[in-house]
């Protein structure tokens, strides 16, 4: 062999044994590239559970297969008065991705989010407490994976649905026909939206008076992007936040409505420095009134839920879980969540339940006031038909 | 990889038969061509004896005569006996609908997603077209290795090589994802860097021109890179954590012994599964050994390769002959058992190799028997395939040479059809008939309906009279097989081209809940199927609907918990007097990928065959 070809080959021997070194010995799967940019707004699961007058409705997914088609949302419901809970998912429509509710006194309306081959949102309604339902128009379009990507004003039926695309969009009853309220471009280049450096919109709902309102997600740190539409114009109408949290960003987790006023659930900051707050309004949402910042010390929220009066429970990773009844109460912790635990609901006296999930059976678990265990309540199985959708 | 995955069971007897056909089919074509050519040479030597006699040699290179050298005879018998085999292997009935899903698929698994994407592609191809795609590997690899076999020396010889070295790359890429050199887990033991890859470079080297039969080098350069990937290999072995040092870990067998437990129960012979079974007995024992063993045989072959010296070369070619077949028989169960062989695995090819690259540095090419005959005037290819030289070409030429031509054409017997088929979009209809079954033929009355279609406007059967129409149920919430039906009805109306003026495409709600207008509006836009004119989804009151379900025979039903409408997913054709002329199982089946376009076919090939009756 030449000189030159030698050191070539002498080259090409390094090159192979390198590529097939590296081929070869890299079990490690590959790493996602780190996104440049802003990181996504932390956003709650869409298992919740509120209260209207027909009583505490709770959703949660089962199913517990890997293949995610094949877990499918559960609606249940306790009566007032009632101890137990009742299966009333709404029939006839595929619900494996995820159901979203929107409850005025009179009713609940829930919405399918598609998934697999479906792309738009079909609507329904009971009126009375998940014994009937009938479907309503549907939303041609796929609704936001948030608790609160649907709000209805009890008192005109209006109705305000949050799409993926991040647009807001508006209905009258029969629901036939959608229109855009706003989008998040849109909000984002108002002067409240500038103010806030709005990165996505969360939730949605309206004010006791019936204005609709949203929340968002501020790049900017120290504001609550909550906005309402007043006669058109965009205003900024969220809290003020406690000066130890001016310097993190906000992100408005959940936006709610009792009869009488508006509740939200804020989180300040990302990570180990993580707090959450909750802020309760009357009338039209200018004045709010914050609960005490709630250190999340490095876990995350994975459920939050709604009960009457202004209360509201959260869940976080690690078994924890807290509630707040209200305007000027502060956060009390609950005893270990029982494994499972896909969601909390408020019931009567402030007791709390935790919906556990295994698989196809619920498992509701008590505890009182103040409780330092939980007791066992009711267990359901659900018929959940794996292999019906895929 | 969805769209590898028919979700057909790879022993489907509608799909076996069919393939069975084909392959019948073009088999006798194949002896139709072999018999034409013989007759063809025959006659024209017969015609022109004189130019018959005293040829039957190739075209050659000018300067004295070489034969064949033995490292080259070798190369080419060798690889053309495993290309026939390979040929024959690809011919198991399973072979149509099993390559992607249990070969292709498994073996991508294990790489990275760029690979699975470029082996994706070709599996997905395959799964739309299997019969074309299985015959068309089958006689590609039979042709080529009937070609390597026959044609000895010249440019045909030379273009066997290059087309076993094309072909093979073929294979290594999206058959072997390329022989998993991206995949963790790499072994020489166990077939790395690919079978097919060595036949590739086995044609490359067959292809060389005759010239540089004479030299050594190509001796010294096959066992130099030879020895170097040894080495590789052996550094690869020699590895620690990838669990070829340990026997078993954790209770568990471990790298080498997980991977022959594996095979040992697979169907084959039962001595065979013996040995296999008690090589893992001795690994799990004596792992650190083996591996030992392996490591240090490959690093000191590879060496040995490296260095050039033939007076080591040759115990060091039987040594590794010796481990190769080893390997073969104790770790890669002779290559074939296993599932659905379709190679004997890396270790004979790469000992031919091996051998070839001793032989080529050891001998120099003897004479040729037979004397050049220099006083005649060399032609080459192009003047031999002039109009007016052919026949005397074809009278001179060899057997040898009437084989290599029958070789070729068995080669475009097997690419042609599979080339026609993929220009096509459409999946083959055998698909739609393995997945529903043959449609039933039927003559009555088609049950009568009176319904509100997607504009607001009343439609009855009577409405429709003097079209064929296509007739479904469809759930308009429904995630998974009612898009891709209405998918195959509106595939179905473009296959129809002109014709579909004749032909009402037409869907009725499934849908006792979501039976609004506003749902088939949805469902019509999330299908793009707005601008179709002669589609029509029909909907009406639970009542109306129920019992048009009836008439039909369809069953749709609540299911709970969240579950989308149970419901029958049949066809029916409707011919112009309204009568139902056909049903068809319309479900797509559990693989929609390949199979969604097939029933469109069907669809359409029955409406056709009903307006050209009429």
């Amino acid at each position: 062999m030449t000189r030159p070809a030698r050191r070539l080959a002498v080259a090409l021997t390094f090159v192979l044994a390198s590529a097939l070194l590296a081929a070869g010995c890299g079990t490690a799967a590959p790493q996602t590239p780190q996104q440049s940019g802003p990181a996504a707004p932390p956003a709650p699961s869409l298992d919740t559970a509120l209260v209207n007058a027909a009583g505490t409705w709770a959703v949660t997914v089962m199913g517990g297969s890997a293949a995610r088609h094949n877990n499918f949302w559960q609606l249940f419901i306790r009566p007032p008065g009632s101890t137990h809970w009742r299966l009333v998912t709404p029939p006839g429509t595929a619900d494996n991705g995820g159901l979203i509710l929107a409850s005025s006194p009179q009713s609940l309306i829930s919405a399918f989010r598609p998934s697999q081959y479906l792309t738009f949102t079909p609507l329904t309604e009971s009126r009375n407490g998940g014994q009937a339902w009938s479907a309503l128009s549907p939303v041609t379009a796929a609704l936001a994976a948030a608790p609160d990507a649907l709000a209805m004003d009890p008192a005109s039926g209006r109705l305000l649905a949050l799409l993926a695309s991040g647009t807001a969009v508006q209905a009258a009853p029969g629901y036939r026909s959608w229109i855009t309220l706003i989008r998040q471009r849109a909000l984002a280049a108002t002067p409240p939206g500038r103010h806030c450096a709005l990165q996505a919109l969360t939730a949605l709902s309206f004010t006791a008076s019936g204005m609709p309102l949203v929340g968002g997600a501020c790049a900017r740190p120290g504001i609550a992007g909550i906005f309402a539409s007043v006669r058109g114009t965009w205003q900024a109408t969220g809290p003020a936040v406690p000066a130890a949290l001016v310097r993190l960003n906000i992100t408005v987790l959940r936006l709610t409505r009792t009869p009488d006023q508006s509740v939200a659930l804020l989180q300040a900051g990302r990570g180990a420095a993580a707090s959450l707050l909750a802020a309760w309004s009357a009338g039209s949402g200018g004045h709010w009134t914050l609960s005490s910042p709630l250190p999340l010390h490095g876990a995350a929220l994975t459920s939050a839920s709604f009960g009457p009066s202004g209360s509201a429970a959260i869940m976080m990773t690690g078994n924890r879980g807290e509630t707040v009844a209200g305007a000027g109460s502060r956060w009390i912790a609950l005893p270990a969540l029982p494994a499972g635990t896909a969601t909390l609901a408020s019931g009567p006296g402030g007791a709390m339940s935790a919906l556990a999930v295994h698989g196809a059976t619920l498992t509701v678990w008590q505890t009182s006031p103040g409780g330092a265990s939980w007791t066992k309540a009711q267990t359901l199985t659900v018929p959940i038909q794996y292999g019906s959708s895929g | 990889m969805p769209g590898m995955n028919t979700g057909l069971n790879a022993t489907d007897p509608a799909v076996i038969a069919a393939f069975k056909a084909v392959l019948l089919h073009q088999g006798l074509i194949a002896l139709l061509i072999f018999g034409t050519l013989g007759l063809a040479w025959v006659s024209v030597r017969a015609w022109l004896p004189a130019a018959g006699k005293g040829t039957g040699t190739e075209a050659r290179a000018p300067g004295p005569a070489v034969a064949e050298p033995a490292w080259r005879l070798l190369l080419r018998t060798g690889f053309g006996i495993l290309w026939l085999l390979d040929g024959i292997l690809q011919a198991q009935p399973q072979m149509a609908i099993g390559l992607p899903s249990q070969v292709i698929q498994p073996t991508a698994a294990s790489s990275p997603s760029w690979v699975q994407h470029v082996v994706n592609w070709a599996g997905t191809s395959w799964s739309y077209h299997p019969l074309q795609a299985g015959a068309a590997a089958v006689w590609i690899q039979a042709g080529i290795g009937i070609w390597m076999l026959a044609a000895v020396r010249g440019p045909l010889s030379r273009l066997a090589g290059l087309a076993s070295a094309a072909w093979g790359l073929v294979v290594w890429v999206f058959g072997e994802s390329f022989g998993g050199i991206f995949a963790p887990g790499l072994t020489w033991l166990f077939g790395a860097p690919g079978a097919v890859l060595l036949y590739v470079v086995a044609g490359a080297l067959i292809a060389l021109p005759e010239r540089s039969w004479r030299s050594p080098r190509i001796g010294r350069l096959t066992l130099a890179g030879t020895g170097l990937f040894l080495i590789v290999m052996a550094v690869l072995q020699a590895w620690p954590g990838r669990g070829f040092w340990q026997g078993t870990a954790h209770g568990q067998p471990g790298t080498l012994a997980g991977m022959t437990q594996a095979m040992a129960p697979t169907p084959q012979p039962h001595f065979l599964s013996g040995w296999v079974s008690a090589f893992t007995g001795f690994d799990e024992v004596h792992g650190f050994a083996v591996n030992l063993f392996a490591v240090a045989a490959l690093a000191v072959i590879g060496a040995v390769f490296l260095s050039g010296q033939p007076r080591l070369i040759r115990p060091a070619v039987i040594a590794f002959t010796v481990l190769c077949l080893a390997d073969w028989v104790l770790i890669e169960d002779i290559g074939v058992f296993g599932g659905l062989g379709t190679d004997p695995n890396s270790m004979i090819p790469m000992a031919l190799l091996a051998t070839a690259g001793y032989l080529a540095l050891a001998r120099a090419p003897a004479p040729a028997a037979e004397p050049a005959r220099a006083a005649e005037p060399r032609v080459n290819l192009a003047g031999r395939l002039r109009a007016a030289a052919m026949p005397r070409s074809v009278a001179a030429a060899s057997i040898r040479s009437v084989v290599s031509a029958w070789a070729i054409g068995v080669i475009i017997l097997g690419a042609a059809p599979m080339a026609a088929a993929q220009a096509s979009p459409v999946a083959d209809p055998i698909l739609a008939e393995a997945v529903g079954g043959s449609s039933a033929p039927a003559n009555y009355p088609a049950p009568t309906f009176s319904l509100t279609d997607q504009h607001g406007r009343n439609v009855t059967l009577a409405s429709l009279q003097g079209k064929v129409i296509l007739l479904t149920f469809l759930d308009d919430t429904c995630t998974v097989d009612c898009p891709l039906e209405a998918q195959e009805l509106r595939l179905a109306g473009q296959l129809l081209g002109a014709q579909a003026h004749d032909v009402e495409l037409v869907a009725i709600n499934a849908n006792p809940v979501n039976y609004q207008l506003g749902y088939i509006r949805a469902f019509d836009q999330q299908e793009r199927l707005t601008s179709i004119p002669n589609w029509l989804y029909l909907t009406g009151s639970p009542a109306q609907l129920r019992r048009i379900w009836a008439g039909y025979g369809v069953t749709a039903q609540i299911e709970p918990a969240g579950s989308m409408i149970g419901h029958d997913e049949v066809a029916f054709l409707i011919d112009q007097n309204g009568h139902v002329r056909q049903e068809l199982n319309f479900n797509p089946g559990p693989g929609t990928a390949a199979t969604k376009s097939s029933f469109a076919a069907e669809l359409a090939a029955a409406a056709r065959q009903l307006l050209e009756h009429a």
